[in-house]
């Protein structure tokens, strides 16, 4: 009765074929229109004549995209350092200390980590312009980073608890300093942690969509989304092969970090809930 | 011990504390002061207001469809995803040839954001040469192209499928992650006591999924309610507001028909709305947390 592991493998690899067939369609339509030559994009076909390796270039030149690469990689990376630098003594309070309000903080953390920024963006947009710093980019990178913060601190404190005190008391009780302790001995252990969050936050700040389309209103400001939404809309012809082309490579590099990333994305996502 | 540990845990906390509450509340305040004025399309505070924001947005036809349709678009998605994911992950729960990789392939939409995925989209339900359209009459299901995205009654149905496609990974991590924590040996006991596959799916696995399923579902509602970027890069809410769902109608009451006092009350509105799934939320994870 029972299967050999052979052929209970390929059953399931051909009963999730569908599966993949819908989630590898995105990454498909992008990549064939990419290498599409010019020309044979509106035909119907397949497979193009040739791999059209000038449109990777023509799309650098024409949309906008290295300056709104580095606008991403700009805001994203501050909002990472911001946010990790933040969140580390957070995580670390929450993991190593008991005190009053410990668990109110832990809840008001989980309660900020819902809230999605459009139903407050209108507020945001308010006090941006109040104080005069619309199109600013580093705003945009405090935002992120604010918006980042609780799930920092639940991801940094789930993994902290996990690291034994012992080694720390060791250090301590050969004389070296809460401090010293903190940056020699205990951060070292957190490494991949915080790797894994910064990571998580980057991403989340390379793809963020709302408050980029609201707060970056002028075209040098753009990030990677709204650029590429904005070749796509308002305008007469859309030239699919380049703007295919833009969001492959756009999505390429967050595509290979997930792909390292996969064995941690159940601690991080519901980081706290799902133990 | 506490004497010789040298930072105060409250003076650790509070950077994290003030920025995240700083980047929430104020602006929350921002909004309840916006939803008693009277405010001009600049979003200049023109004078008090009292409740006649909330009068306006409260007898807007619009708010009611846009309402029905988030329901059917939450609903549609939440629960498309959710009959779709438990039984792919009960697939990659198995020991199988190439588990990882399998794994892998499912959870890469993850990787797109919602607006390069909603703008591959376009590109593939365009009416001309879309590959929607390429795949359907190659078929030979559709002799004429659709513009799937044109019309309201295709739109929609496209945007929810959308919706699934950028739902699915994290859904089914969760479930996998779900279904390793429970232990081999009770169904090996499930077996020898001779019950059927169903009955050990509906009487075991089922219960002591229960907790993961619920978080599952949670969470995805309220992704689900808030999300954007779908629909905004889409269809903009169009043809006509007949794709609008609460929050691009929001967005458009704010940003493009200048309706800014009445965008400040739907705000706050949805805000409630989140406060309650949230809280909801934080009961199920605290409860988990505490045991």
């Amino acid at each position: 009765m029972t299967m050999s592991r052979a052929k209970k493998s390929l059953l399931i690899w051909l009963g999730l074929l569908p599966v993949f067939a819908i989630t590898l369609f995105p990454f498909l339509v992008m990549l064939l229109t990419a290498i599409k030559p010019k020309e044979e994009v509106f035909e119907r076909s397949w497979v193009p004549s040739r791999i059209a390796f000038e449109n990777f270039t023509a799309m650098w030149t024409q949309t906008g995209f290295g300056r709104a690469l580095l606008n991403s990689l700009y805001v994203s990376t501050l909002a990472t350092i911001l946010a990790i630098l933040i969140a580390i003594p957070a995580g670390y309070a929450l993991s190593r200390y008991r005190f009053i309000g410990r668990s109110s903080s832990r809840r008001f953390l989980l309660v900020t980590q819902m809230l999605s920024p459009i139903v407050l963006v209108l507020g945001i947009f308010r006090l941006l312009v109040i104080f005069g710093v619309l199109n600013d980019v580093n705003v945009v990178a405090v935002l992120y980073a604010g918006f980042n913060i609780a799930f920092s601190v639940w991801m940094l404190e789930s993994y902290f608890s996990t690291i034994p005190r012992d080694l720390e008391e060791a250090a301590w009780m050969e004389g070296a300093s809460r401090l010293k302790t903190l940056v020699k001995v205990f951060l070292p252990l957190a490494l991949p942690a915080i790797a894994v969050t910064a990571l998580f936050t980057f991403v989340n700040s390379w793809n963020e969509f709302v408050i980029a389309l609201t707060m970056l209103r002028r075209e040098g400001d753009f990030t990677l989304p709204i650029q590429i939404l904005s070749i796509v809309s308002g305008r007469y012809a859309v030239e699919w092969h380049l703007v295919m082309a833009a969001a492959f490579c756009a999505t390429l590099p967050v595509a290979v970090a997930f792909a390292w990333m996969q064995k941690f994305m159940l601690r991080g996502l519901t980081a706290g809930a799902v133990k | 011990m506490s004497a010789r540990l040298g930072f105060n845990p409250y003076l650790l906390m509070l950077p994290g504390l003030l920025i995240s509450g700083l980047v929430i509340l104020w602006p929350l305040g921002q909004l309840f002061v916006l939803s008693i004025s009277e405010v001009n399309r600049f979003g200049q505070i023109l004078g008090p207001d009292g409740i006649d924001n909330y009068a306006r947005v409260l007898s807007d036809p619009l708010l009611y469809q846009s309402l029905w349709r988030t329901v059917v678009w939450t609903v549609g998605i939440v629960g498309g995803t959710f009959v779709l994911a438990l039984p792919i992950a009960m697939a990659l729960s198995q020991d199988f040839i190439g588990r990882g990789l399998a794994r892998l392939l499912v959870m890469l939409p993850w990787a797109i954001s919602l607006a390069m995925l909603a703008i591959v989209g376009r590109w593939a339900l365009n009416g001309e040469s879309g590959t929607l359209n390429m795949i359907l009459s190659d078929v030979g299901i559709i002799d004429e192209n659709i513009a799937w995205l044109g019309q309201s009654g295709t739109a929609f149905p496209m945007q929810i499928i959308l919706g699934i496609i950028a739902t699915l990974p994290f859904t089914t991590t969760v479930l996998i992650g779900g279904l390793s924590s429970i232990p081999t040996d009770i169904y090996e006991v499930a077996r020898i006591e001779g019950a059927s596959w169903f009955a050990t799916f509906r009487r075991l696995t089922l219960p002591l999924l229960r907790p993961f399923i619920n978080i599952a579902i949670v969470l995805n509602t309220i992704y689900v309610f808030n999300s954007f970027p779908i629909i905004w890069a889409t269809t903009q809410g169009g043809p006509a507001n007949s794709t609008d769902i609460l929050v691009t109608y929001l967005y458009k009451l704010a940003f493009r028909f200048g309706r800014v006092g009445e965008a400040a009350v739907l705000s706050l509105v949805m805000f409630a709305l989140l406060l309650i799934f949230t809280l909801f939320y934080v009961r199920l994870a605290m409860r988990k947390d505490e045991q």
